[in-house]
């Protein structure tokens, strides 16, 4: 896989399709988690993890255990988020154990993300995108990692970005009725609107 | 979509996808029982019983990063007791039946609010950005015309962990003595330093923080403390000292006789005993 195609990746699934403002998955951590910046990255990267660890054992998965035995169609979704919740679960002690400061840095956020969209999102897109008729395509374990890295990465800049807007908006003048939950749906639409321009600049 | 709903829909398909996810769910299931006991973390038990006997809250008053981190120091043994003001006197004395230790009953404490003027009290400008006592305040000091006073913008109501601080009919912030705890984070909010946390009991409070000479008092305020040091004068405990221009009250020394309100021109100093918790700040209601 050259490196053209993985920074092709990146750029679609990070600006052209992110899963925030393109796709529309992981939208109850972005305007649940968004309230100030620093959870909103604490977030994202807990969201990157995940996604890059998801994809990591989603592919083996689907390769080796659902299209050999031609379960790829039924069990596709149930068995992702068995394996992603259990292997969440696995790091969430490994990391109480190895590294605590890692822990308490993400130890909140990992468990909310388990069963997200987003991250089930991103497992089911990378067969999707990587596989034809059940079979992979050249490059495609290194490809998928690729992309859920990149979907971590859309999905940080839209909370960062969404946060940032946020904590803005707290000293501005904004009527009763829409202080709160309304003007923040308000803002992420018209962010998801002006992420529309980056359509059409990847294939 | 015709094809797929045709493979589901074949029995041939159902036993195996069973098997393989029953397979699956089996195998990570051990593994994880497995890692729970591979990796478990040696932590004391009792942080987590204690942390469920601290009110829970998080408000930050022990000094400690939330009601887990209090409970940690408390078994490490770095923190000492009655530093969480939330905390029932029931709860502290199963924490230190918890840890095997004594512990001396600590006596309840509420904020209260040094001033009475609330949104009736003379302006000297037209404030109109934003709607905060912080914000407020960095703009000459805020629009009150008295510069120690209240703002009345409600920094404390929102800060307010235990929805004790309500607001009364002339848009005072006043605290209510039933649901506060003296966790000090008023204190904190307001950026007038108004908030002071008193024991309980010592219902006797003078609401006004001007210590500007009588004249300049009363050109700013109706019901501002003048600095004639008649309560001073008339307390026999000497609990009561002249600070510049404002009378202060020392909470040690009070017996809460309540002498002190008679003398008083202004009627400023008030006695909360008899009135509701929640009318701390009307001025009709001052039995004494």
């Amino acid at each position: 896989m050259s490196f053209s195609a993985i920074f092709a990746i990146l750029i679609s699934v990070i600006f052209v399709n992110n899963f925030v403002f393109a796709r529309f998955l992981g939208l109850c951590p972005y305007l649940g988690v968004s309230k100030d910046t620093s959870s909103a990255i604490g977030m994202g990267m807990a969201v990157i993890f995940v996604m890059t660890m998801a994809s990591i054992v989603t592919w083996p998965l689907y390769r080796y255990f659902l299209s050999p035995f031609g379960l790829e169609r039924v069990l596709r979704t149930t068995s992702f988020i068995l394996v992603i919740a259990s292997l969440v679960q696995f790091i969430e002690m490994l990391l109480q154990k190895v590294n605590p400061a890692l822990y308490k840095a993400l130890g909140i956020y990992l468990p909310i993300i388990t069963t997200n969209c987003a991250i089930l999102g991103v497992a089911v897109l990378n067969i999707d995108t990587f596989f034809k008729d059940g079979n992979p395509l050249p490059g495609s374990y290194l490809g998928s990692i690729v992309q859920a890295f990149g979907a971590g990465l859309g999905f940080t800049l839209a909370m960062v970005l969404m946060s940032s807007v946020r904590e803005r908006m707290e000293m501005a003048n904004i009527p009763r009725s829409l202080q709160g939950v309304p003007i923040a749906f308000v803002t992420a639409g018209l962010m998801s609107m002006g992420f529309l321009g980056f359509s059409g600049l990847v294939k | 979509m015709s094809a797929s709903m045709s493979v589901a829909l074949d029995g041939g398909i159902i036993i195996p996808s069973a098997l393989g996810l029953a397979g699956l769910g089996v195998l990570f299931g051990l593994a994880l029982a497995v890692a729970s006991k591979t990796f478990r973390t040696g932590t004391d038990p009792r942080i987590e019983e204690i942390t469920d006997l601290l009110p829970g809250v998080n408000c930050g008053s022990c000094g400690f990063p939330g009601c887990s981190g209090y409970a940690e120091a408390l078994v490490k043994g770095t923190a000492e007791f009655g530093l969480c003001s939330p905390c029932s006197t029931d709860a502290v004395a199963k924490i230190a039946a918890l840890l095997g230790k004594e512990v001396a009953a600590s006596e309840k404490k509420v904020a209260f609010l040094h001033c009475a003027g609330g949104k009736v009290a003379k302006r000297s400008f037209l404030y109109d950005g934003i709607q905060t006592c912080a914000a407020a305040n960095l703009v000459a000091g805020g629009d009150l015309a008295c510069e120690f006073g209240c703002p009345a913008f409600y920094d404390c109501v929102r800060a307010c962990p235990f929805d004790a601080i309500e607001i009364d009919e002339i848009g005072m912030p006043c605290v209510n003595a039933r649901k506060c705890v003296g966790c000090g984070v008023c204190v904190e909010a307001c950026p007038k330093n108004l908030f002071e946390i008193v024991p309980e009991k010592k219902t006797i409070l003078i609401a006004c923080s001007n210590t500007e000479r009588g004249k300049f008092v009363r050109l700013v305020c109706d019901i501002g403390c003048i600095g004639c040091a008649k309560c001073a004068k008339t307390c026999q405990q000497n609990a009561i000292e002249m600070q510049e221009g404002l009378a202060v009250i020392y909470y040690d020394k009070c017996t809460v006789c309540g002498e002190c309100l008679a003398v008083c021109p202004k009627n400023i100093i008030h006695n909360f005993a008899d009135t509701a918790p929640s009318s701390s700040t009307s001025h009709d209601e001052k039995a004494a």
